[in-house]
């Protein structure tokens, strides 16, 4: 179904990596790759991957928002496409703990919160977070984030 | 070690580096500017695999088979075309963004030829733009689409170069190819890095300063202290009151005061050794503002002073008081404004070396190079200094002051090598004078019509840890408060206070962008109370020629104000009947520096043997475009071609001292003195001289702008030789509360070049957007500023709204051709016009900047 997109474009974002497979190590927040995002999408926008995690295309995705209503973790969320430094990690437990269940989950140092130079990066909850209409995707946190939780969608600064 | 291409050859790069480094250090592609290396200011963007990214951030470790793009690798064709469009367009003003814009709008048109403005927009968004506004890159990348879809450039739209003509900036060429070298691009066989280790509080005593640890680090140069200064420590603009370095013994007067210079090989050296000096401090409490600074037990910023004032003044013209009293409306209000940071996209550098003449050679990003030249001098005790002008990139007043100059002239007198001192953003934030915080109390009288009868106020300003040009700023803060109405009754006391924050000094509009806001907040309360528009308020008081203003000056035929408001009247009425919540407000600036102060502007025209005739003038194109307006005034005074004239950048040996680049004066000032030496050089071209016959000769011109001083005891003082007049209206979208469009008239006198006046009005008007709505610039207790540069709060590319940029010429003044300088006025009214939109939009009458509540607002 081609749909148009509204420009500025906007796509679903889910905010995990996923290397753990969520509640076998312990994290009670990220992708557990359940499929109902999958299944709620009309698009065909969004995948579980071989990480076992819900991924966006955001080429196909038209940001309806289904799949963010859908998804039981609440790690959904719809973003600016022109803003490709984003945070993939929901997990709010404290460093030590945040570290044992995921390699590359957030541990809320605040490194990202030092560097940026826009005020956009903050830690709330032990997870940083990126205020979108204050980032200037430099990709400074991404490349300085000792767990690798902010990833440069473009794979550029990251892979 | 990875391997990657830049431009089409495979890089590896010698270890581990941020990829800028790489392309200016090692490989000498400077046309990536370096404006803050901090992910920020987007100056030194390149394409990696198409994507345009900061050079600033990636480490070459992590690029192993990219490809990466800089503006040196764009093909011949794309060269043409960027050049083109972007000169054209009138897109390159100081032009230290363009490169990372050109690299922004190569991306988008590559995958997307024929975007929408909202595309172009956000293409550029996450670059920023200090001069333009946006408004002019944006149509650049719009022409720059077409012309690659059509795949010809079209003819320049004018190529006359007479007065009036929208030519192409003479410049636009190497600041859209990178290839034009500010400072920071020059390196040196042999350079060293110099930086400064600053003062670690804001107010203390040095007790004692170790540099043995520092001096033997290997690969250090020198480590000096004030000890080791040959003249004179203390400088200044104005007055002498800022150290060089503190000595021991004296008093830290803010966190950007230098205690000692280091100079080594490598920045990394540099910094290791400033960890190595050893001072000692007794830390005392310090002064954080107005308040404290004006306490009768308050501690002396200075020890040289009895207390903490900087400066005082009181004007005062027939009976204010009086005149209020019998007025039947009186209102009296409070206004405050922040501190504002200039946050030019180039940050303060200078490279000096020893020239072939034993002299100290300085290459400068400053407002004037004869000022540098002169504190230089004083700080040397030797007159064997040189300095040259390199490209600018922006300076709105933040760059009068010396904050690197000095400090690589000592390094090199000492060391007798190249050295380059380079500010960091973060230094460049706390060091150079920013806008100076007011707190303002007006009271103003009107009878039953609106006519204004007299205006009372007294105002304070934070003029920081240095005096800079804290006197005049108030000074003219207090002369223009009086606003451009015609009245007799006007009395102003105005007090700036030394604090240790970081020192206040120019900033484009000069004191007057904060006594505007409060004077004509007050009128837009007053057409309120006597129940006339705020238009019709203005065009009742409106100041007209032969007209007398406040300051009792008899103003001349070429006094516009009537003019600029008949300008916006048909938007006005427009907006109004449309239900849209409308602002606006009304500003005069001197042009020149007036009030009996010597201000000569000096131009010598030297025919050389290239048969050219070159322009040499001590006076900084700081990216306004005055090589421009010197050339098409050369051209329409003479019967000389564009192609028979060179312009050639300030420097001190050839070019005769033209005063700084400052209060709006070089268009005007430095302009009738190219007109007059024109005037010369055609005496030799009626006697039937070729220019081959006049190789060698200089045609020198000189023009004193001759003013009274300020309480001249003469019944009509002449304040100033000239100013500009300006009405801004702001329409806001009443659903949204955003800002819908913004109308900027302006009388200009004549208009050199049409296209500059509208992008210094597009990029005045943006600036005060964010002074109006957002900018902020917060000190800590510590004296320390806070925020970044990314966080100033600058408007971005996607959230300026539609500008109407309207050019009045009115012919009447009779130097210069009749023109008259914009550079400061356009950022004079947006903000009290932006103010009394929103008052109409919600009711709430805002008196102190940045407005709250409002859509731009940000979390604090």
């Amino acid at each position: 179904m081609a749909v148009k997109k509204k420009f500025p474009y906007r796509a679903a974002l889910v905010a995990c990596n996923g290397s753990c497979r969520a509640g076998e190590n312990g994290c009670t927040y990220g992708c557990t790759g359940c499929g109902s995002c999958v299944s709620a999408c009309k698009f065909d926008a969004i995948a579980i991957n071989r990480d076992g995690v819900a991924q966006v295309s955001e080429e196909k995705c038209v940001a309806c928002g289904a799949c963010v209503r859908a998804c039981p973790q609440q790690i959904i969320r719809l973003h600016d496409c022109a803003n490709a430094i984003v945070v993939k990690c929901s997990n709010r437990d404290k460093g030590a703990a945040a570290r044992k269940q995921c390699p590359v989950s957030c541990v809320g140092c605040g490194m990202c919160e030092k560097l940026c130079t826009s005020g956009a990066v903050r830690v709330r909850e032990n997870c940083a977070v990126i205020d979108e209409s204050l980032c200037l995707s430099c990709g400074m946190c991404a490349v300085k984030c000792p767990r690798h939780a902010i990833c440069d969608l473009r794979g550029i600064f990251t892979t | 070690m990875a391997t990657f291409m830049i431009n089409g050859q495979a890089v590896t790069p010698p270890r581990n580096m941020k990829l800028l480094r790489l392309l200016r250090d090692e490989l000498g592609l400077t046309g990536a500017k370096d404006g803050c290396s901090e992910g920020a200011c987007g100056a030194c963007t390149v394409l990696i695999d198409g994507q345009p990214c900061r050079a600033c951030v990636p480490d070459t470790d992590m690029l192993a088979g990219r490809q990466i793009l800089t503006i040196e690798g764009l093909t011949d064709w794309e060269k043409q075309v960027y050049t083109f469009a972007y000169g054209e367009a009138g897109a390159v003003q100081c032009g230290f963004c363009i490169p990372g814009m050109v690299l922004c709008s190569k991306a988008l048109l590559d995958r997307n030829p024929d975007p929408t403005e909202p595309e172009i927009r956000y293409a550029l968004r996450n670059n920023y733009c200090r001069c333009t506004g946006y408004v002019k890159i944006v149509e650049a990348v719009r022409l720059a689409g077409k012309i690659l879809r059509e795949g010809r450039i079209p003819e320049k739209s004018a190529d006359s170069w007479q007065l009036g003509a929208r030519v192409q900036r003479l410049d636009a060429e190497e600041k859209v190819l990178g290839t034009g070298k500010y400072p920071d691009d020059y390196y040196p066989d042999g350079m060293l890095y110099g930086s400064a280790l600053r003062s670690k509080y804001a107010r203390a005593r040095v007790l004692s300063i170790d540099t043995s640890a520092a001096k033997a680090l290997p690969g250090v140069a020198a480590v000096l202290t004030a000890e080791d200064i040959p003249g004179q420590n203390k400088i200044g603009h104005l007055k002498h009151d800022q150290y060089t370095l503190i000595p021991v013994g004296g008093l830290t007067h803010y966190l950007g005061d230098a205690v000692a210079l280091i100079a080594a090989g490598d920045r990394e050296t540099v910094e290791k050794a400033k960890k190595l000096v050893k001072v000692a401090y007794e830390v005392l409490p310090a002064v954080h503002n107005i308040q404290e600074a004006a306490a009768d037990s308050a501690p002396r910023v200075f020890d040289e002073e009895a207390d903490n004032v900087c400066a005082h003044r009181h004007i005062s013209r027939g009976s204010a008081a009086e005149a209020i009293r019998r007025s039947k409306h009186v209102i009296s209000q409070h206004f405050e404004t922040p501190w504002t940071e200039h946050a030019f996209l180039e940050p303060e550098c200078a490279v000096s070396y020893i020239d072939e003449d034993g002299d100290v050679f300085l290459y400068s990003t400053d407002q004037s190079a004869h000022q540098t030249l002169h504190e230089c001098r004083l700080l040397l005790g030797t007159d064997k200094v040189k300095v040259q002008n390199a490209l600018v990139g922006g300076g709105f007043g933040g760059k009068e002051d010396m904050t690197v100059q000095h400090h690589a002239a000592l390094l090199t007198y000492v060391t007798r090598r190249p050295v380059k001192v380079k500010l960091t953003r973060a230094e460049s934030l706390l060091i150079h004078p920013k806008r100076h915080p007011f707190v303002m109390d007006l009271t103003m009288g009107c009878d039953e019509n609106g006519i204004i009868q007299g205006v009372k106020a007294a105002v304070s300003t934070d003029t920081g840890a240095f005096a800079s040009l804290g006197g005049p700023v108030l000074e003219r803060a207090c002369t223009h408060a009086a606003g451009p109405y015609q009245y007799q009754d006007f009395e102003i006391d105005g007090t700036a206070y030394y604090t240790n924050n970081p020192p206040a000094g120019a900033f484009r509009g000069f004191g007057v962008t904060q006594t505007c806001f409060a004077t004509e907040s007050l009128l837009n309360m007053m057409a309120d109370l006597v129940g006339i528009s705020p238009w019709e308020i203005r065009m009742r008081n409106a100041i007209r020629p032969g007209g007398v203003l406040p300051n009792g000056q008899i103003v001349d035929s070429s006094t516009g104000l009537v003019e600029t408001l008949e300008a916006v009247k048909p938007y006005f009425d427009e907006a109004i009947a449309a239900g849209k919540p409308v602002g606006l407000a009304c500003a005069m600036k001197n042009a020149g520096v007036g009030v009996g102060i010597p201000d000569t502007g000096r131009v010598k025209l030297v025919v050389e043997p290239d048969e050219k005739v070159h322009i040499y003038t001590g006076a900084s194109c700081i990216g306004q475009g005055l090589g421009t307006v010197l050339a098409q005034l050369t051209v329409s005074n003479t019967d000389l071609d564009r192609e028979d004239i060179v312009y050639e950048r300030s420097n001190t040996w050839i070019a005769p001292d033209s005063g700084t680049t400052s209060g709006s004066r070089q268009t005007m000032i430095t302009g009738e003195a190219c007109r007059r030496a024109c005037e010369k050089l055609m005496e030799a071209r009626r006697a039937g001289k070729a220019l081959a016959d006049m190789v060698g000769e200089t045609y020198y011109g000189e023009y004193l702008a001759k003013t009274d001083p300020l309480g001249a005891d003469v019944p009509n003082p002449v304040s100033h030789v000239a100013y500009g007049y300006a009405t801004q209206m702001c329409i806001l979208d009443p659903k949204t509360g955003k800002i819908e469009k913004l109308v900027a008239a302006h009388d200009v006198g004549r208009a050199v070049n049409p296209l500059s006046c509208e992008g210094q009005i597009e990029g005045g008007v943006v600036m005060s957007m964010g002074f109006a709505l957002r900018e902020r610039y917060p000190i800590d207790e510590d004296c320390r500023p806070i925020e970044k540069y990314g966080s100033l709060g600058l408007f971005r590319a996607h959230e300026v709204p539609e500008i109407v940029p309207i050019v009045i010429d009115k012919p009447g003044l009779n130097v210069a051709c009749g023109a008259i300088g914009i550079g400061e006025i356009t950022s004079i009214p947006t903000a009290p016009a932006i103010a009394d939109a929103y008052f109409r939009y919600d009711g709430q009458r805002r008196c102190e900047l940045p407005l709250r509540h409002t859509p731009y607002e940000r979390e604090v």
